[in-house]
C-alpha cells in the first residue's frame, strides 16, 4: 500500500511539474536558510560548553555605581587568586589574564599578535590541549611563549615549534626572545581565548614577564584592568562567593573602589550569551525567528497550491471512495505526496548546505559549523523537520480534499470552495506581510547604517588610513616617532599624518574624571581622553571651535583641548568662554589649562550619545598606538604601496598592518552590518518565496478561468478588461497586506531605532517604496502571466471543453 | 438482495422540497440484470447513487442482502464497496496517474489483498479481458472502448455481488457499445454478478431481464 502511495506521489508530482517546482524552490530555499541558522545558533550556543567542567567555571563581571564608565570585562587583578587562596572550599581554581598588543617578529615575518599575560593554570583548569609542551610547565618559565596551531603555521610555516623562538617587542622600544614551550591546538570558541570581538589572542606568555612590557603587578590591588575566571568547587554556591568577594573587596581594595564596585561571578555558559545587554541572544532570536517565518512562507505556499490544484485531484479521490479506500487511507495518500515534495526540497537543502554555508557564513560574520561537525543525533533534525512540514503542509490539503462528499468529487466539485478561497486570500495576505515587514525592516536598517558612514560622523573618514607603530612609550620614544611622522608627511601620497593614542574606533585608553580647578573635587564630570599630536585635527579634519589646538614644538605641557560636550557639561555659556580656564583631576596636582575647543565628533558607536572630550598632548602622555594617514584622492593602492615601503624603511621589523577608516567602522558597527546583511537575504528569501507563490496561485487560476477569458472574448473583452480580473484578485490582498505590515514594523523598528542615541527619522519612504515595489513586482507576474491567456484565440479554449 | 421500501429523495430549494425520488420500492433478486430507464431528470442517477451507497435517501428503507445499509458508519459502507459493490461509471473515472495493471490493482489494494494474491487475480482479468498487452500503458493511452474495458476489470476485481453502471456505453460508439454489453450479458450469466444499469439506450435495455423506468422520481408500471 506504502509503495502505491509513493507512486501516485511520485507520478502526481511529475504530472504536476510546475507547481511542484515552484513548491520545491520555496521550501528548498525556506529550509535550507533554517539548517544554516539551526547550525549557527547550535554553534553558538556551544561557545564555552567544551570547556573543562564548564558547569562550574565563571567569569568575574565588574558593576560599577555611579556616572563612572569603566569596563565590566576587567576587574581588581588579585580578587581571583585570592578566592583560591583564602576560599579554598569555595573556589578550585582561577585563571587571569592581562591583555595586550605587540609587534612579533620571526626571521622576516612580523605582525602584531593579542596577546594574553596570563596565569599558568590556564591550561589544565579548561583542559586546553597542546600539540606539543607540557601543560603542567609551560606557562611557569619567565620568557616562554605558549602559541596557537596557527600561529605556530604562520611564523614557522608548520606545527612543529617547540623549543624555538621568536622576538617580541616591549612598549619601550626593546625586544627579546621567548622561547615556545607549547602549541595550543585549535580549541572550539571560548570566552578564555577570545573575551570579545577586539581580544584576538593568539599568544599566551606567564605572568612573570609583565614587568618586561612595563605593566602593573596582578598583585597590585589598585590594577582594576584585568579579566578573572574562576571555577567553583563542586556544591560552592555563587551566594557563598559573592559573599568571599565581597569581603576581600572590603579588606583590600582602594577606597575609592570599595564602595563603588560589586563583582558578579557570571557563569561562563552564559556569559557568551548574554554579554553587551544578550547581543549575542537577541541575534539568535532574531535569526530564528525570521528562519521561522521564512519556512512558515513556504509551507503556505505549499497550502496554497494544494488546494488549489485540488479540483483535479477531486475525481481520483471520488473514484478511490467507490473502490473501497477509507478517508484515513487517502489522508495518508496526500501526507506521503507533501512528505515526498518535502524530503526532495530537503535532500536539496543539504546538498546545498555546504555551498551555501561560506556565503551565510559572510553574512552573520562568524563561521558556520560543517554539517559533518555537528554531533550524531543532528541527523533526526532533518528527518524530524521533514515530517512535521510535511505534516504541516499536507494535512490541511489531505482533510479538506478526502472530506469531500463521493458524489460531488465525481464530478469534480469542491463543494467548499468559498470557504478556500478566504483562506486562501489569507494565507497569501499573511505571506505578503510578512515580505514587506521584513523588506521595511531592511530598508530602515540600512538607512540607519548609511547614517554611521555618512557626513554627520563630525569628522572625515574619507582617505584616512591607521596602522599601529611599535611602542617605545618614553619621551625619546615619542620624540623618534615625531621624526618618522614628519618623514612620511613628506611624502607626495600623503596630505597630514598624525601619532596618537586613540583612532575614532570607539576605543580609548582613559575616561578621567575632570572638574573646574578651584571648584568642588567631588563633582567631577566623566570625560573620554584622547592623546594626539598637533595633527590630529588637521587628518581626521574635525573643525576647532575656538582657541588653538596643540603645537608642534611640545610646548603644550598643562594644556588640553575639550570638545563643545566638554564645554556644556563643565558648564561654560560659549567655546570661547572656555578657553584659558583652568581644569583638574581629582589625585592629580598638575592644572590643566584649556587652549581649544573643538566641534563635537562621533567617538563611540552611534548607540551612545556624544560624551564629552578631553585631548592630552602625546608629548606629555608618551602613550601612542596609532599613525594615521590623510591620503590625497588618487591612486589609492600606489599611496599605499608607497607608504608600506617608507615604513619598512623607517621602522626595520615592524608590519604595517593598516585599516581604512571605513573598515575601522565596519569592525565598530559590525553588528549593525550583520543585521543589514541578514535582513536583506531574508528579504530576498522571502520575496522568493511569496512571488513563486504568486506565481503558482495565477497560473492555476489562469488555468482553472481559461473558458471564462475565452467567453469574455467572445462577448468582446479586450485583454487590459482580462489582465484587470486577475490584478483585481490580489490587489485587495497586497493594500491589506501594507495594513497590517506597516504598524508591525514601524512597531519593531522604532524600538531598534530607539537603541541608537543617534537615528535616522522614521518617514513614509522606506514604508512606501516596499509597499510599492511589491506591488509592482506582483503586478509585473500577473501580466505576464495572463497576457497568454488573454491573446490565445479563443475558440480553441472552447472548443476543448 | 436488493429493497427498496419507500425511498424518498429530495432537496430543499428556498422554502420549497424539490423531490428527486419518490416513493421508490423495489426489489432486486441475485443474479438479475436490471436496466433503469427514464428521461433526463426523472432521477436514474440519484436511484443508482442510493443502490450503490453513494448517497443517502432522506426517507425509506434500504436493507442490501438482507441488511439495513440506510444508516451506515463510513467503515461499514467502505466494507461493502470493498467487497460486495462495483461500479462502471459512463466517463470510465480511471486513475489517470496509474497504469491499467495498477488501476485493476487498486481496489485489491484497498481489500487488502497480498502481493501474490493481487498478481494472480489483476493477470486473471488482464487475460479475460484480452488486455494483457495493455498493462503498462496509462489510460490516455486507450481508446474509450478500452478505457471502459479496464473500468469492468476494475469493477469486478474484487469479485463484488453486484455492479452498479451508470451509463456504461455513453461515451462510446457502437461498435464498442456492443462490446461492453456482450461483456455485462456474460458475466451475468456466468458468473452470476447482479448487474444494475442505468441507461438511455433501449437496445442496450434488451441485454437485461428486467426494466425499471422512472419519470419525475416516480417508478413508472
Amino acid at each position: 500500500m506504502l509503495r502505491n502511495y509513493f507512486k501516485t506521489a511520485w507520478r502526481n508530482i511529475f504530472k504536476h511539474r510546475f507547481y511542484s517546482i515552484v513548491n520545491v524552490v520555496g521550501l528548498f530555499a525556506g529550509i535550507t536558510f533554517t539548517l544554516l541558522i539551526g547550525a549557527y545558533v547550535w554553534g553558538e550556543l556551544q561557545v564555552n560548553k567544551k570547556l573543562n567542567h564548564a558547569g562550574r567555571q565563571y567569569f568575574l563581571q565588574s558593576e560599577w555605581k555611579g556616572e563612572d564608565i569603566h569596563y565590566s570585562i576587567t576587574t581588581l587583578s588579585p580578587i581571583a587568586k585570592r578566592l583560591k587562596e583564602d576560599y579554598p572550599s569555595l573556589v578550585a581554581n582561577y585563571y587571569r589574564w592581562d591583555g595586550i598588543t605587540s609587534g612579533v617578529t620571526k626571521g622576516d615575518k612580523s605582525f602584531r599578535e593579542g596577546i594574553q599575560l596570563g596565569d599558568s593554570t590556564m591550561l589544565s583548569m579548561y583542559g586546553f590541549e597542546l600539540l606539543a609542551g607540557n601543560p603542567s610547565t609551560a606557562l611557569k618559565e619567565p620568557y616562554t611563549a605558549v602559541i596557537t596551531e596557527a600561529t605556530a603555521i604562520k611564523y614557522f610555516g608548520q606545527k612543529e615549534a617547540l623549543g624555538q623562538t621568536i622576538s617580541i617587542q616591549s612598549f619601550s622600544g626593546g625586544k627579546s626572545d621567548f622561547t615556545i614551550t607549547g602549541v595550543l591546538k585549535d580549541q572550539p570558541k571560548n570566552s578564555v581565548i577570545n573575551l570579545n570581538g577586539n581580544n584576538n589572542n593568539t599568544i599566551f606568555i606567564p605572568t612573570n614577564t609583565y614587568a618586561f612590557f612595563g605593566r602593573t603587578s596582578l598583585e597590585d590591588w589598585s590594577n582594576n584592568s584585568i579579566p578573572s575566571y574562576i571555577e567553583l568547587k563542586e556544591g560552592a554556591t555563587i551566594a557563598g562567593v559573592e559573599k568571599a568577594i565581597h569581603q576581600l573587596i572590603q579588606t583590600n581594595a582602594p577606597d575609592g573602589i570599595k564602595a563603588n564596585l560589586t563583582i558578579r561571578p557570571i557563569a561562563l555558559t552564559e556569559y557568551y550569551l548574554q554579554k553587551d545587554n544578550g547581543l549575542v541572544k537577541r541575534m539568535l532570536y532574531t535569526l530564528s525567528l525570521i528562519a521561522l517565518f521564512i519556512l512558515l512562507m513556504a509551507v503556505v505556499n505549499f497550502i496554497n497550491i494544494s488546494i488549489s490544484n485540488a479540483g483535479s485531484r477531486m475525481r481520483e479521490i471520488g473514484v478511490r471512495k467507490v473502490l473501497g479506500g477509507l478517508r484515513i487511507q487517502f489522508i495518508m495518500q496526500f501526507l506521503t505526496e507533501s512528505f515526498v515534495l518535502v524530503l526532495v526540497a530537503t535532500l536539496f537543502a543539504l546538498a546545498a548546505y555546504p555551498l551555501a554555508s561560506p556565503v551565510f557564513s559572510g553574512i552573520v560574520g562568524k563561521s558556520i559549523p560543517a554539517l559533518s561537525s555537528l554531533p550524531l543525533y543532528f541527523v533526526l533534525v532533518p528527518l524530524v523537520m521533514v515530517l512535521l512540514i510535511a505534516l504541516l503542509a499536507g494535512v490541511y490539503p489531505a482533510f479538506v480534499l478526502s472530506a469531500n462528499n463521493t458524489v460531488n468529487s465525481l464530478k469534480g466539485k469542491l463543494k467548499t470552495v468559498k470557504e478556500n478561497i478566504v483562506l486562501r486570500k489569507s494565507l497569501v495576505g499573511f505571506q505578503f506581510a510578512i515580505a514587506l515587514v521584513v523588506l521595511i525592516a531592511a530598508v530602515i536598517v540600512s538607512q540607519q547604517v548609511s547614517l554611521f558612514f555618512s557626513k554627520s560622523l563630525g569628522y572625515n573618514k574619507e582617505f584616512v588610513v591607521a596602522s599601529q607603530v611599535p611602542r617605545d612609550w618614553s619621551p625619546a620614544g615619542v620624540k623618534k616617532m615625531q621624526t618618522i611622522r614628519n618623514e612620511f608627511a613628506a611624502m607626495p601620497q600623503v596630505s597630514a599624518v598624525t601619532l596618537s593614542y586613540e583612532i575614532p574606533n570607539g576605543n580609548n585608553g582613559n575616561e578621567p574624571q575632570v572638574y573646574k580647578s578651584g571648584g568642588d573635587s567631588t563633582k567631577t564630570i566623566g570625560m573620554q581622553a584622547l592623546v594626539t599630536d598637533e595633527n590630529y585635527l588637521s587628518t581626521y579634519q574635525i573643525p576647532l571651535q575656538s582657541g588653538e589646538f596643540f603645537d608642534s614644538r611640545m610646548q603644550d605641557s598643562g594644556k588640553v583641548v575639550i570638545n563643545e560636550k566638554a564645554v556644556a557639561a563643565l558648564g561654560y555659556k560659549t567655546p570661547a568662554a572656555a578657553i584659558g580656564q583652568q581644569l583638574r583631576i581629582p589625585g592629580d596636582p598638575t592644572i590643566f589649562t584649556v587652549k581649544g575647543v573643538t566641534s563635537n565628533f562621533h567617538f563611540f558607536s552611534m548607540q551612545d550619545a556624544m560624551s564629552p572630550i578631553v585631548f592630552f598632548n602625546v608629548y606629555t602622555a608618551v602613550v601612542h598606538r596609532y599613525l594615521s594617514f590623510k591620503l590625497k584622492p588618487g591612486n589609492t593602492t600606489a599611496s599605499i604601496e608607497a607608504i608600506q615601503k617608507k615604513w619598512s624603511q623607517l621602522m626595520p621589523g615592524s608590519s604595517f598592518e593598516y585599516q581604512f577608516m571605513d573598515d575601522t567602522l565596519k569592525n565598530l558597527y559590525a553588528n549593525e552590518i550583520q543585521l543589514k546583511k541578514a535582513a536583506f537575504t531574508a528579504t530576498v528569501l522571502s520575496l522568493i518565496i511569496v512571488l513563486l507563490g504568486v506565481l503558482g496561485l495565477i497560473s492555476l487560476s489562469v488555468h482553472k478561468r481559461v473558458k471564462e477569458i475565452s467567453i469574455r472574448k467572445v462577448l468582446g473583452a479586450s485583454v487590459p478588461h482580462i489582465t484587470l480580473l486577475f490584478i483585481k484578485e490580489f490587489a485587495a490582498i497586497v493594500v491589506l497586506a501594507a495594513c497590517v505590515a506597516v504598524p508591525i514594523a514601524w512597531y519593531l523598528m522604532s524600538g531598534w531605532l530607539n537603541n541608537y542615541a543617534y537615528r535616522i527619522n522614521l518617514t513614509a519612504q522606506p514604508f512606501l517604496l516596499p509597499i510599492i515595489a511589491l506591488g509592482l513586482m506582483t503586478l509585473l507576474l500577473i501580466v505576464l502571466q495572463t497576457l497568454k491567456a488573454a491573446l490565445a484565440n479563443p475558440m480553441k479554449n472552447l472548443k476543448s471543453e | 438482495m436488493i429493497q427498496l421500501k419507500k425511498i424518498y429523495k429530495y432537496y430543499n430549494t428556498g422554502s420549497k422540497k424539490a423531490y428527486v425520488l419518490s416513493d421508490v420500492s423495489l426489489d432486486i433478486a441475485e443474479g438479475e440484470f436490471v436496466s433503469i430507464m427514464g428521461p433526463s431528470g426523472s432521477g436514474k442517477s440519484t436511484l443508482l447513487h442510493i443502490l450503490g451507497l453513494l448517497e443517502e435517501a432522506n426517507e425509506g428503507e434500504y436493507l442490501f442482502l438482507g441488511e439495513n445499509v440506510s444508516k451506515l458508519t463510513e467503515k461499514k459502507r467502505t466494507e461493502l464497496h470493498r467487497n460486495q459493490i462495483g461500479f462502471v461509471f459512463q466517463a470510465y473515472h480511471l486513475i489517470d496517474e496509474l497504469t491499467v495493471y495498477e488501476n485493476i490493482e487498486t481496489p485489491l489494494l484497498y481489500k487488502g489483498l497480498n502481493s501474490s494474491e493481487r498478481k494472480s487475480r489483476v493477470a486473471e482479468l488482464l487475460d479475460k479481458f484480452n488486455i494483457v498487452g495493455r498493462k503498462d500503458l496509462f489510460p490516455s493511452q486507450l481508446s474509450g472502448g478500452q478505457q471502459q474495458l479496464v473500468g469492468i476489470a476494475r469493477a469486478i476485481a474484487g469479485n463484488p455481488k453486484v455492479i452498479f453502471a451508470d451509463e456504461p456505453t455513453g461515451n462510446l460508439h457502437s461498435d464498442q457499445a456492443t462490446e461492453i454489453m456482450e461483456l455485462f450479458k456474460k458475466l451475468n450469466e456466468q458468473e452470476k454478478v447482479t448487474i444494475v444499469q442505468v441507461t438511455h439506450s433501449e437496445h442496450n435495455a434488451t441485454y437485461g431481464n428486467r426494466v425499471i423506468r422512472l419519470k419525475d422520481g416516480l417508478i413508472q408500471r
